[in-house]
């Protein structure tokens, strides 16, 4: 019914150079083998529907489809309030970097951001003060010009830029992001962390779907019921499949990014032994670790223990 | 009372119908007014399914032997639907007041409770209110019209999806 190993497709249908961000060719057959070992039979058919030249994959044809798949995930994101989720952790850190005497702009860097759905929610609800720089970072052209059109047509004061998010100029007060911790397991999860150690750089965020018995089920009714995209179904189904445990998060930050203290938002719902679908991975500077769980008020009972 | 429900009933589903139709094909944030418009593209594409059944309930009414006998069966038959339909539609609609609570994770709750396995289960209980209704007055012309309401019903989505852009 699910499917049980990765990658998700849309990680396997486009490759960049991490150093120059340059798009390297795919090609099709190769990747259709490499499903059909894993034994993922609806991936391989997924791909054998992507038009391809040469055997290797029409990059347009590959962009129009993640672009596709982004406007439904972001149907499944706004059901789900997650922008309001987003915002509900940056007040109370905002309110504290902000005490703790950051110098404005502060700057919200979104990484992986896709079309960019949470930094435009936030740019457009405006709830968090104008004292922000909100940014968006992908690897992915299409998508990032897909992010700028659609917060041009809105007037939404937010930038997009292909880049790595870690090796902008000028280094996030916050990074932020959504659904991309799963896409890294072991080592690179810690070096995915191991980058938030730059100055300026005050905490992270991370959302990510929460490792539970339901969560595949529960994902997979969901996406049954309102993706489309074959891709979308497949890979939001896996992407429950291939979340990461709330410790083995915890683990991976605190060796990657020693010099932040971190947590777990939001595991269960209402204190009860139900598991919400998303958690987040909140890291601070020691310096604002007070602060913050003051700031969080009588959310603070959804932080785990933060060091 | 049993076709005006079945009608207040038609516009509430092709209208919830036409907003599942244009979820997830526009990512701007500001939506409503986008949803508004796929809301009454398919309550309007629901008055004119509405209004096929009516004409072949009109037709069925002029050329029968014994049209007392055939209202008879049609409101036993309306009846049983409601009987399926009406705490379907209850269920939903009590979703959304619940969704008027301006809490993230009550929103979601419904979501997961009621909106996802209510979309994923409406084909299913579509046609179980339409076999009850045919069971309650078996006849040819009460088969039809179930069998014309289902196609409508299952169909919904794809045609209103044709109307956008072209007629509505």
């Amino acid at each position: 019914m699910f499917p049980r190993y990765g990658p998700e497709i849309s990680d396997a249908i486009i490759s960049f150079d991490p150093e120059t961000l340059e798009r390297r060719p795919v090609s099709k057959q190769k990747l259709i083998r490499r499903f059909n070992l894993l034994g993922n039979r609806t991936a391989a058919r997924i791909i054998e529907q992507i038009p391809a030249r040469d055997d290797l994959l029409d990059p347009a044809a590959v962009d129009r489809l993640l672009i596709a798949a982004h406007y439904e995930l972001q149907r499944m994101s706004e059901e789900f309030q997650h922008g309001q989720r987003v915002a509900e952790i940056l007040r109370p850190l905002l309110l504290v970097l902000r005490q703790g005497g950051v110098r404005p702009p502060i700057r919200i860097v979104d990484i992986g951001c896709g079309t960019g759905f949470i930094v435009r929610w936030l740019a457009a609800h405006r709830t968090l003060g104008p004292d922000l720089e909100l940014v968006g970072a992908d690897y992915n052209v299409a998508l990032v010009e897909e992010a700028r059109r659609l917060a041009a047509a809105e007037g939404l004061p937010c930038a997009f830029v292909v880049a790595n998010a870690f090796q902008l100029a000028e280094p996030a007060s916050i990074y932020l992001s959504m659904g991309i911790l799963h896409h890294f397991r072991g080592r690179h999860l810690v070096r995915l962390f191991a980058q938030h150690n730059r100055e300026g750089t005050c905490a992270f965020v991370h959302f990510d779907f929460q490792a539970s018995v339901l969560a595949p089920f529960g994902s997979w009714l969901f996406h049954a019921a309102r993706m489309r995209q074959p891709l979308a179904r497949h890979d939001g189904v896996l992407s429950a499949v291939r979340a990461h445990k709330s410790r083995d998060l915890l683990e991976a930050a605190r060796a990657g990014a020693p010099d932040f203290v971190s947590a777990v938002y939001g595991t269960r719902l209402w204190g009860l032994p139900i598991p919400r679908a998303l958690h987040a991975l909140v890291g601070v500077r020691p310096v604002y670790r007070e602060g913050f769980v003051r700031a969080l008020g009588r959310r603070a009972a959804l932080l785990g223990s933060i060091q | 009372m049993i076709p005006f429900l079945l009608w207040a009933l038609a516009t509430l589903d092709t209208a919830f119908a036409g907003y599942r139709e244009a979820a997830g094909r526009s990512a701007l944030i500001e939506k409503r007014a986008y949803y508004r418009r796929a809301m009454l593209r398919g309550a309007i594409f629901g008055q004119m399914a509405a209004a096929a059944a009516g004409a072949f309930i009109g037709a069925f009414y002029l050329i029968s032997s014994d049209p007392a006998r055939l209202l008879n069966d049609l409101h036993r038959a309306g009846w049983r639907m409601l009987c399926v339909y009406l705490p379907y539609a209850g269920v939903t609609l009590a979703a959304f007041l619940v969704r008027l609570v301006p809490s993230v994770d009550l929103r979601s709750l419904t979501s997961v409770l009621v909106f996802g396995p209510f979309t994923l289960i409406r084909p299913a209980v579509a046609i179980a209110g339409g076999i009850w209704a045919v069971a309650a007055a078996p006849r040819a012309e009460v088969l039809f019209l179930v069998l014309l309401v289902l196609a409508l019903m299952l169909s919904s989505e794809r045609i209103i999806g044709k109307l956008r852009g072209r007629v509505l």
